[in-house]
């Protein structure tokens, strides 16, 4: 399961009126409650951060780990894009995330609408994808490695049904692994998808509807007049995690294909972790994730800025 | 309303279910299976069931690996709660700068790639003593789980109604005491739904726990599964029996906070 939630503001169902002249402390005395917050992440996130970042610019090998390293300047980050492999892992992050962005939002997209009928089939079905997102990736990771397997049960079909006269490679050609990897990553995101979309429907009025019905509108023009621009500002939002999501995956990579087959499903962040505890190059591992967190900050902006013109604009 | 479900919305429903329920259904027939019957069409459904999956999956191993996961997910769940509910009640009651400051870092600590964290860490624990301990993984857990958890909670205690603190202060309670006797208790759906999230994430965990236990003795049912599911020649029924061992605890969770989750869920991130 991986879930990713926006800070936005309070719910609707509980308007927070302000009365800061009645107030009789200052408000800021509360700050005092962040500090377990920030004693714990201080040593357990942010050092570690810091060491990251020492370790990207030091020669940090398995003998080295506890001992002094050796500066090095930007080797590390050199030796990563001369060899070509953080420019490849940087291209395929790119297909990965494009291919679990696009499925996981069209498809988070279309279950909300087709799920917004009330009825024992849709509160069924709700609730069966909510429970495989919740599922451990491992669980999920491991089903789909079966389901995709040469004797699995999409080449029985094909086999079978004479599509095919061999199996389709799903899980160790070249192209179809970072296809298939991305593929078993949206579909366990678009239950969440799904049930964001759903709650932004849900909050359309009734009457919208039947206005639209005494006009006359098509299903498709529901859609897209009315059902559309209502999801526009979680759309925003949905899109700047789903990306965060594809990005940072690397769980159903690990079990799947771990990497392979060669390099094909190596993204950025699992050919950091491969470097490090693999080839027990942490140098080169720590300069390969240095390069993922830049990329991490920089959505990270562009997540602050789409809050931000939500929170505005209502 | 009405809502009349066209062809169109029955096809998607119906896709649906096919790709989400398969995938359930197959780890469960599977892992009835015996290793003859896994692959063929024929044998899909039409098989002997056995339990021997089952039988060779229950030892001393797995009851090890059961304890470890519960005793990694509730002391997650609880050092994460004791850290994250102050916090998130913090963020929602100040203003300024050092709030927005905080709230910023959160986000970003929240998309850090746990591939990026886990190599540094590695080395800390090192120095710490803190590898190959069930506290060393449960302190991983926390630290990846926090930032997610306070801003899930933010929202919860922002609907708190600012004036029955008021209320209780000028009865003489002190901020802590309205904390815990008032906001806590109105607040108490959101730290159980958030409980609840985290409780299965670090159930699901498992990329510190494969890499800071040094040896598989001690892993958590996910590492478990993890570590076998990329070996070779899989045992496919004995695999998907454990995939269902894993689950059992989530299916019962989940059941008991289905509703608590589908709307809890969408509050942090829809208005």
């Amino acid at each position: 399961m991986t879930a990713q939630l926006a800070p936005a503001a309070a719910p609707h169902t509980a308007p927070v009126p302000r009365s800061r002249r009645a107030r009789r402390r200052p408000p800021q005395v509360r700050l005092l409650f962040l500090v377990p917050a920030v004693v714990f992440l201080g040593l357990f996130s942010f050092f570690p951060l810091v060491q990251l970042l020492r370790m990207s610019v030091s020669k940090v090998t398995a003998a080295t780990l506890n001992g002094t390293w050796d500066f090095v300047g930007l080797d590390n980050f050199t030796a990563g894009f001369s060899s070509g492999q953080s420019t490849e892992a940087l291209y395929r992050t790119g297909v990965f995330v494009l291919v679990v962005t696009i499925l996981g939002m069209v498809g988070g997209l279309a279950a909300a609408i087709a799920l917004r009928t009330t009825g024992r089939w849709s509160g069924f079905l709700l609730a069966l994808m909510v429970f495989v997102w919740a599922l451990p990736p491992v669980v999920n990771g491991s089903v789909w490695k079966f389901l995709l397997g040469d004797s699995g049960l999409f080449n029985t079909l094909l086999l079978t049904s004479g599509l095919r006269d061999t199996p389709l490679p799903f899980l160790y050609d070249q192209y179809w692994a970072l296809m298939s990897v991305a593929f078993v990553n949206a579909f366990v995101v678009i239950p969440f998808n799904a049930l964001v979309f759903r709650a932004a429907l849900m909050n359309i009025s009734p009457e919208t509807f039947e206005a639209a019905a005494l006009d006359g509108a098509s299903k498709w023009q529901e859609i897209r007049h009315i059902m559309l621009p209502s999801v526009r500002p979680t759309t925003l939002v949905l899109l700047v995690l789903t990306i965060v999501y594809g990005f940072r995956s690397f769980d159903f990579i690990y079990v799947m294909t771990y990497g392979g087959p060669g390099t094909a499903t190596n993204t950025l962040p699992f050919l950091g972790y491969l470097q490090a505890f693999v080839r027990y190059d942490f140098g080169l591992g720590s300069a390969t994730s240095v390069v993922a967190v830049i990329g991490v900050l920089v959505l990270a902006a562009v997540y602050a800025r789409s809050i931000r013109r939500e929170e505005s604009e209502s | 309303m009405k809502q009349t479900a066209g062809p169109a919305t029955t096809a998607i429903k119906a896709l649906l279910t096919l790709m989400y329920g398969v995938p359930i259904l197959w780890i469960v027939l599977t892992s009835f299976k015996s290793s003859a019957d896994v692959f063929g069409l024929q044998s899909s459904f039409a098989f002997r069931p056995v339990t021997t999956a089952y039988v060779e999956a229950f030892d001393g191993a797995l009851l090890t690996a059961l304890r470890q996961s519960l005793l990694i997910s509730t002391g997650t769940t609880a050092l994460t709660l004791l850290v994250a509910v102050p916090a998130a009640y913090g963020l929602a009651r100040t203003t300024g700068r050092i709030s927005t400051i905080g709230l910023s870092l959160l986000i970003v600590l929240q998309m850090m790639p746990q591939t990026a964290t886990v190599i540094p860490m590695f080395q800390i624990f090192g120095n710490w003593k803190l590898l190959d301990s069930t506290l060393g993984v449960i302190i991983a857990d926390t630290a990846l789980l926090i930032p997610f958890a306070t801003l899930l909670l933010r929202p919860f205690f922002r609907a708190v109604p600012p004036q029955l603190e008021e209320a209780a202060s000028i009865d003489g309670a002190s901020i802590l005491r309205a904390f815990f006797s008032i906001v806590l208790p109105v607040a108490r759906n959101g730290v159980f739904t958030v409980g609840t999230l985290v409780f299965l994430l670090s159930w699901g965990e498992f990329l510190y726990a494969v890499n800071f236990f040094l040896a598989p003795g001690s892993y958590p049912l996910s590492a478990l599964l993890a570590q076998q599911v990329s070996a070779f020649g899989i045992n496919w029924p004995g695999l998907m029996a454990l995939a269902v061992l894993t689950s059992i605890p989530i299916l019962i969770v989940f059941t008991g906070t289905y509703r608590l989750l589908r709307d809890g869920l969408t509050v942090g991130a829809v208005k």
